[in-house]
């Protein structure tokens, strides 16, 4: 069984180091992703999206409230694929998701298959530094989808590429996604990509940062960037933000 | 799984240089075989420029030295042929085998020593600021305090012991190399540490994996300057508490009024310095830095 995330009464505050001030981001936030759900957090600059991510993959420690990751018996997996691909420049595409693999105690072969996916089996020695950056990106996919995660963050992950790169990304995550169910958090600026990845969206607003609005999206999978509902969906969310 | 390739650099059309071949998968340059006239030329004008300009150098410094030596006509300065007959007999001996031996296993552990505990000392500084703050006016009071009263308090307190030489020369290099190693901690880029975070990478990869290939060139700029330093302190305490090793060699000669005696051992010592640059640190920055080329960054 996969992992599932709850987030109960969570709260965080940031002291700003050279003047003292005092930055509420959360103030009892409550959040549950269940099993095989994927859900977008959608909202302007500065409403948390980003913290919330690195509370949840324990970059940051709320103030108060608890996160659980429940699921197996081991540590709950976490993949993040994040807005820069994060690459290590002197370890060519291999090694990089290599370092992800080894880490998790997962075979290597998982790390070629996983570069395999993502359509880069032949730039596995190529270093981060000549590949394009839609394939930068790529490699960040592979590593984070190499360790078979419980749980997959993405910090917009598509949002420094262009639209037709972004695009075919996107329907590559969706692919990934499909394989088996696993709780997911997607933040993103993009209220398309939320309708077209997410089967929840939540709209996070104000300060401290609450959640204003919530839709659910039964949109059969595989989805279509296309898709008449999806746009109109999207619609109502930018709506809601502007 | 429906996979788009369309977004995969399409490079097999690419100009390409002379003497540059596709890499294995097409993905970026590398080096050819490089067997025409054309990589002929380009290996002999590097060489031309390489080599020839410090060779002439050398080559001005020693006639120099022989026009000034003619023309002095004392004792104090030396011809190059008495210094190569000092020279020479050192050579034919087996004492500078054994005297240079000496001074190396110390400068050598001591600077080993010193190298692993700046590198762990230098990166907890670089990534804790309370710590960087709380050992910063110890490393600058270390920087600051001349080789000589370093070595000086080292014979005092530890006599012909290897201790002596050994803490003696981790005192000279460790500061320099950690100030530096906390320079190139700050340099790198915090999305990659949260990244291994993330991923939860070991300790070990990150120090072999992250932490050592962005600090590379901080700890060569740092392991030059560190070796100097120790060569430096190693001479003092060899001259003021030890019987034995290059600074003791330099100082019986000195002691002799043998100029010629004091300048082989210095020539010893510069080409010991030599072998230490180019067949270790370029050897081994060259290693480290075998990624650029082959990622032609």
């Amino acid at each position: 069984m996969s992992a599932a995330l709850e987030i109960r009464g969570m709260s965080k505050t940031f002291v700003h180091r050279q003047t003292g001030r005092r930055e509420q981001i959360f103030d009892g936030l409550d959040l549950t992703v269940e099993h095989g759900e994927l859900v977008a957090v959608v909202g302007a600059s500065g409403t948390g999206k980003t913290t919330l991510l690195h509370l949840i993959a324990g970059l940051e420690s709320p103030d108060s409230g608890t996160i659980e990751l429940g699921g197996p018996d081991r540590t709950p997996r976490l993949g993040m694929v994040f807005q820069q691909p994060r690459l290590f420049d002197w370890l060519p595409a291999l090694q990089n998701v290599e370092l992800a693999t080894d880490a998790a105690g997962i075979g290597r072969p998982a790390a070629r298959d996983a570069l395999e996916a993502v359509g880069l089996a032949k730039y596995a020695r190529s270093y981060p530094s000549v590949l394009s950056g839609g394939q930068r990106q790529r490699v960040g996919l592979a590593r984070a989808f190499a360790i078979d995660p419980d749980v997959m963050l993405f910090d917009e992950p598509f949002s420094a590429l262009d639209e037709l790169t972004a695009r075919r990304l996107r329907l590559l995550a969706q692919d990934l996604w499909l394989e088996r169910p696993r709780v997911g958090l997607l933040v993103t600026h993009n209220p398309l990509e939320a309708t077209f990845l997410a089967d929840r969206i939540i709209v996070l607003s104000g300060s401290p940062a609450r959640i204003v609005a919530e839709h659910r999206i039964d949109a059969p999978r595989p989805r279509q960037p296309e898709d008449d509902d999806l746009f109109a969906l999207h619609r109502t969310i930018v709506g809601q933000l502007v | 799984m429906t996979i788009s390739q369309s977004d995969v650099r399409q490079d097999a059309g690419r100009p390409r240089l002379p003497g540059v071949a596709a890499g294995p998968d097409g993905a970026g340059p590398s080096a050819g075989p490089g067997s025409g006239p054309f990589d002929r030329d380009r290996r002999l004008r590097w060489v031309l420029g390489a080599i020839v300009p410090p060779v002439l150098l050398v080559v001005i410094m020693l006639l120099a030295w022989q026009l000034m030596a003619a023309r002095m006509a004392t004792p104090l300065v030396p011809r190059l042929g008495e210094i190569a007959g000092q020279f020479g007999g050192l050579l034919h001996t087996s004492g500078l085998w054994t005297q240079v031996g000496l001074t190396l296993e110390r400068v050598g552990i001591g600077f080993v020593i010193g190298f692993l505990i700046s590198v762990v000392v230098g990166i907890a500084m670089g990534r804790s600021t309370l710590l960087r703050r709380f050992l910063e006016p110890l490393m600058l009071l270390l920087l600051v305090i001349p080789g000589l009263v370093k070595a000086l308090l080292c014979v005092i307190w530890f006599g012909v012991s290897l201790i002596n030489p050994v803490l003696c020369v981790v005192l000279a290099v460790a500061p320099v190399l950690i100030m530096n190693i906390v320079q190139g901690v700050r340099s790198v880029d915090d999305q990659l540490v949260e990244m291994a975070d993330v991923y939860r990478l070991p300790g070990r990869v990150r120090l072999f994996k992250l932490w050592l290939p962005v600090l590379a060139p901080y700890l060569f700029a740092a392991a030059r300057l560190g070796i100097s330093r120790a060569w430096q302190v190693i001479v003092l305490v060899e001259i003021f508490g030890l019987a034995s090793g290059i600074g003791y060699q330099l100082n019986l000669d000195f002691s002799n009024n043998n100029v010629a005696g004091v300048l082989a051992w210095t020539i010893t010592f510069a080409l010991i310095m030599t072998i230490v640059e180019y067949g270790v640190f370029q050897t081994l920055e060259r290693l480290s830095g075998r990624w650029r080329k082959e990622a032609g960054a």
